[in-house]
């Protein structure tokens, strides 16, 4: 464990990620160097395969970089094997997806449910109801995925994401499968969350208005991180 | 371990398993079924092997036991002792003859285990420990259905009149139990000289039964065979229950290889759906990942719910494997004693360990490749491709196919065999179903979009494939039973000529001879008579021939001729329909002292030309050299021998005679007055015999079609497996036509005549491999010409039809019913 630098909760120093391809090695990015303090909400847009998506799963730790290193509230996520890292993971990080990634055969509560019964914990009944509560979904928790609304959906994922209160919640796309009106509740429930629970939030978005809403906002492009300072 | 239940729950909830569970049903159903029938069978005959002889030990020998042996046993060992007689003979009731096996006794048999009667056909049943009154007999439930009797009728044997006073309900010495081809008639032993039924040369099988301390026992017959050596034969319970035991054993393992071949078939449907289920679990688990479980934690979680699953699917498998198993032993009620011992708990494990073995075979492989979904699939789509290849699991699956089969075998070597014959029986269903979906497809290509009903069938060639083999199996061990069997019977039926011999007249005295031949020449029947004379051989080329039970086990020829009483004829002219093939027959004139032997039975007695074989005769000992060897017509039912004296050899030995002929219906009641007049001679009537062979064999072959409908659940889970795995193509497919304009109906239409095509190829297939099995065991091993008939494959055709239809029609709607908008709501993901 390595202490993260000025109370940051995520690092990233010299990360880069190249692919192999039939027409040769392919850089999607290099030398990206991120300092994300704890609280902080970071919007990170660029184009459809800018790799700004591939940029949040090495922050997450979903995979490892080429070159570089992450550091996830202290761990240094580059020297660690997929199930260390997952062991990271858990109870930190959080995820919300632009397909919400409900599982089908689970009722709302059960979905909810999910990251503390893997994690073992005892009360998740308890802390899932909560967390529908929050999101005002508790008369929804018997419903399936297929029962319920694109916005219901997310607002599902959301309380999974936020059940075990991690410290960095990851979000791709979260609104990109919702209708405006339905996404601005999405995103203000977020937010919300956010703010109670003092938690860091990664989000990548190709929507300029929810990256407004974001204290910083970094760019992927090609000739690497470009960050604007909000107004 | 209960987050996997509840998880395996949510699974179940979701209709993700139901086929998954099914087919472990089903398999589990065919093996427990076999299992419980095995037991339950195995252990009515096993666990009686003392009472199997009714006696600690019995002496048996040709000749009655002289009244000397009794008193010696009671007095000299202090042993209880019986007597019995038992021998073949024909009851006449009316104008109705029938075979019977007869036994007469003693009272005080049996000395070991129990005899139960009962009053009636339908009376409830007792154990006594009476023997039959004089003048009346107790008799096999099957010989009152033969004749139409019931208790309190009459019926005559030899010279005697019986009353039949009960039904023999268990007999405990009654063997095989496979013995309905001369239902049993128990009679008192005193009432058995008026019946004039014993004759010189007749085959009684007398013995003393002997019951006491095991030494006692033991002690007298050993002191016995000191004294009299080949004259008597020693059994034991040891020896009978080995007999039984193999009987027993060679049709569990025979119908235990039938159930695996269920449990490979719903192997493959569970191959399938488990492919289908982990497909849609890899989000599932990439998520899991995503949010921090561990490989381990994913291991564990999917090991314990296949064991839950394993446990229920198990649980419920096994009550459908009793159900079954009810229904076979009712099949074949009829050829078992009653006293069937409760079913066992055992069964119950087996069921557990098959559908361990299905699942964690079968399925486990699959899913622990879901350990290695990259959480990276969260966020992209394609980092999971490529993980469910089919490699490892269907390799594994090939291992615990072929330890299956060698655990239900016994061996590994048959084991081999089977798979063998199952994968050429596979590989040919499956080139036959490519063959015939390339076919199509060139139809289709030569044709275009007129034959669009027919594109279904091809753009989906690997599924159809897999559809057309599983269905296929099911189908063709269903038509192999079914159909070939009889096919079978009837190729050799229709090769015995309509005037062959279909009675036989055994143990005519030499003085009857003139007068049996004066009844039949007044039928119109002319009959020619073979004497026949009984003996033991006690030397080869001067050497004496060891004692069956003295020679080592794996000398079977050596067993062979300790064992056995040859029946020896004489004749001056070869017979009709022998052909001697080395030697020479000898001349008209016909010098005694020379044989001719049949070669198979030559063979399997390890006899050769110019051998000198001695025979014991009635104390007499004949010595006689092989001069020739001869091929016989078994098929002809002629009267033939395996070994032919030449004239003179035999005189002055105790000979019976006996003649066969064609008995033409018209001319039954012959028999009858043959019998009455010459009591001791017993008539067997070939054509009722061939009847109870062919109603024993249906019997006992409707419990392998009981099998094979389980085989055919297992293809028709196999079809819907696939369903299951083009169910997603499906939905696109429909909701596309009715997108550009289809009706819902025609939708549908389309789906029917792809099940048509699928199913008619299917059974058109498995008819003809069934078929093709059919002419190679036909005429490969039987040498019969085997009656190619096209409707097998009509009627395969329209079976597999019908099967896929109802089966794939039922499945299929749900995807039809997609509505074309799903098309807009759905492309993204």
């Amino acid at each position: 464990m390595t202490a993260n630098p000025d109370g940051c909760v995520l690092v990233a120093e010299g990360l880069g990620m190249r692919f192999r391809s039939p027409e040769g090695t392919i850089t999607l990015f290099s030398d990206v160097n991120l300092n994300i303090r704890h609280g902080e909400a970071v919007a990170v847009l660029g184009a459809s395969g800018s790799g700004k998506s591939t940029l949040l799963g090495l922050l997450a730790g979903l995979d490892q970089p080429s070159e570089g290193r992450v550091l996830l509230d202290g761990h240094d996520l580059s020297r660690l094997g997929e199930d260390d890292r997952a062991a990271v993971r858990a109870g930190r990080v959080g995820f919300v997806f632009q397909a919400f990634h409900l599982l089908p055969g689970m009722t709302a509560l059960e979905n909810v449910m999910l990251p503390g019964e893997l994690a073992g914990s005892g009360g998740v009944r308890g802390r899932a109801a909560d967390a529908l509560e929050r999101v005002g979904l508790t008369g929804r928790a018997s419903h399936y995925p297929a029962q319920l609304s694109g916005g219901e959906q997310q607002r599902v994922a959301l309380a999974r994401a936020f059940v075990d209160d991690p410290r960095v919640l990851f979000a791709d796309e979260p609104t990109g499968n919702l209708d405006r009106h339905t996404g601005e509740h999405i995103i203000d429930a977020m937010f919300a969350l956010n703010r109670d629970n003092g938690t860091t939030l990664v989000l990548v978005t190709h929507d300029p208005a929810l990256a407004g809403r974001c204290g910083r906002i970094i760019h992927v492009e090609e000739t690497g991180l470009r960050e604007e300072v909000a107004a | 371990m209960i987050l996997a239940l509840r998880w395996l729950w949510r699974d179940w909830r979701g209709g993700e398993l139901r086929l998954l569970a099914l087919a472990v049903v089903v398999a589990v159903a065919a093996v427990t079924s076999v299992s419980w029938l095995a037991e339950r069978v195995g252990a009515a005959t096993e666990a009686r092997a003392a009472d199997l002889l009714a006696a600690d030990r019995a002496v048996e020998r040709p000749e009655p036991i002289p009244d000397g042996w009794l008193r010696r046993a009671r007095s000299e060992h202090g042993l209880a002792t019986a007597r019995t007689a038992e021998f073949p003979s024909v009851v006449v009731a009316g104008e109705r003859t029938q075979l019977v096996s007869v036994k007469a006794v003693t009272p005080g048999y049996p000395l070991r285990g129990e005899l139960r009667v009962s009053d009636g056909l339908d009376g409830a049943e007792r154990a006594t420990t009476k023997t039959p009154a004089p003048g009346s007999v107790w008799v096999a439930p099957r010989l009152l259905r033969l004749l139409g009797l019931s208790v309190g009728d009459r019926l005559a044997l030899g010279q005697g009149e019986f009353r039949i006073a009960g039904v023999i309900t268990l007999e405990p010495d009654r063997g095989s139990f496979f013995n309905s081809l001369a239902p049993r008639v128990l009679m008192p032993y005193a009432d058995l000289e008026g019946t004039g039924l014993i004759g010189p040369g007749s085959r009684v099988r007398y013995k003393l039964l002997v019951a006491g301390t095991p030494a006692a026992a033991a002690a007298f017959t050993d002191a016995l065979v000191a004294e009299q050596g080949n004259a008597v034969e020693i059994e034991t319970p040891e020896g009978q229950g080995r007999g039984i035991g193999e009987v027993v054993d060679r049709a569990r393992r025979f119908l235990g290889l039938g159930a695996l071949l269920t449990v490979v078939v719903a192997g493959v449907a569970v191959l399938l759906t488990v492919r289908h289920y982990a497909e849609r679990q890899v989000l599932a688990v990439a998520v899991m990942r995503a949010v921090g479980a561990r490989r381990r934690r994913l291991t564990t979680l999917f090991v314990a719910r296949l064991f839950w699953l394993a446990l229920f699917a198990g649980a419920v498998g096994a009550a459908l494997g009793f159900v079954v198993h009810a229904g076979m032993l009712s099949l074949v009620a009829d050829l078992i004693d009653r006293d069937i011992p409760p079913p066992g708990w055992r069964p119950l494990v087996v069921g557990w360990l098959t559908a361990a073995a299905a699942l964690f075979g079968f399925a486990l492989p699959t899913l622990l490749r879901l350990r290695d979904v990259p959480p990276m699939r969260v966020l992209r789509r394609e980092a999971a491709a490529g993980l469910l290849r089919a490699g490892v699991p269907v390799a594994v699956a090939a291992v615990v196919v072929f330890a299956l089969m060698g655990w239900q075998a016994g061996e590994w070597r048959l084991a081999a065999y089977v798979i063998a014959a199952l994968a050429v029986a596979v590989g040919l269903l499956a080139v036959a179903a490519r063959a015939s979906i390339a076919a199509v497809r060139a139809l289709v290509r030569r044709r275009g979009g007129r034959l669009l009903w027919l594109s279904g069938f091809t753009r989906r060639p690997w599924t159809a494939v897999v559809q057309i083999v599983g269905v296929g199996t099911g189908l063709m061990a269903l038509f192999l039973l079914a159909v070939v069997r009889n096919d079978l019977l009837d190729a050799w039926r229709d090769r015995i000529p309509d005037d062959a011999a279909n009675q036989f007249l055994i143990n005519i005295q030499a003085d009857e001879r003139v007068g049996v031949r004066e009844r039949l020449a007044q039928a119109g029947i002319d009959a020619a008579f073979a004497p026949m004379v009984r003996g033991r051989l006690v030397a080869l080329n001067g050497d004496p021939v060891a004692e069956a039970e003295d020679v080592p086990a794996d000398d079977d020829v050596g067993r062979r001729r300790g064992r056995r009483e040859f029946n020896l004829t004489w004749s001056a002219e070869p017979q009709q329909g022998n052909e001697v093939v080395a030697g020479e027959w000898w001349g008209a004139a016909g010098d005694p002292g020379e044989l001719s032997v049949e070669t198979g039975f030559a063979e399997r007695y390890g006899i050769a030309l110019g051998d000198r074989l001695t025979f014991d005769i009635a104390g007499r000992r004949v010595s006689a050299r092989v001069t020739s060897l001869r091929e016989v017509d078994w098929e002809s039912f002629r009267v033939n021998f395996f070994v032919v004296a030449s004239p003179g050899t035999l005189d002055g030995l105790p000979a019976t005679w006996l003649t066969s002929f064609h008995l033409p219906d018209t001319r039954e009641g012959v028999i009858v007055d043959i019998i009455r007049d010459y009591p001791s001679v017993t008539a067997i009537d070939v054509t009722s015999i061939l009847r109870t062979v062919r109603s024993i064999m249906d019997q006992g072959s409707s419990v392998v079609e009981l099998m094979s409908l389980l085989t055919l659940a297992a293809g028709v889970l196999v079809l819907l497996a696939a369903l299951q795995i083009t169910g997603e193509q499906r939905r696109f497919e429909g909701a596309l036509l009715r997108a550009l304009g289809a009706s819902g109906r025609r939708v549908r239409r389309l789906a029917r005549y792809e099940f048509w095509l699928l199913g008619g190829v299917a059974g058109l297939i498995a008819g003809g491999v069934a078929t093709g099995a059919g002419v190679f065991v036909a005429e490969g091993l039987f040498g019969l010409e085997y009656p190619f008939r096209p409707l097998t494959l009509v009627v395969g055709a329209a079976v597999g039809v019908i099967t896929v239809w109802a089966a794939g029609g039922l499945a299929a709607r749900r995807y039809q019913r997609s509505s074309p908008m799903r098309l807009l709501r759905e492309g993204a993901d």
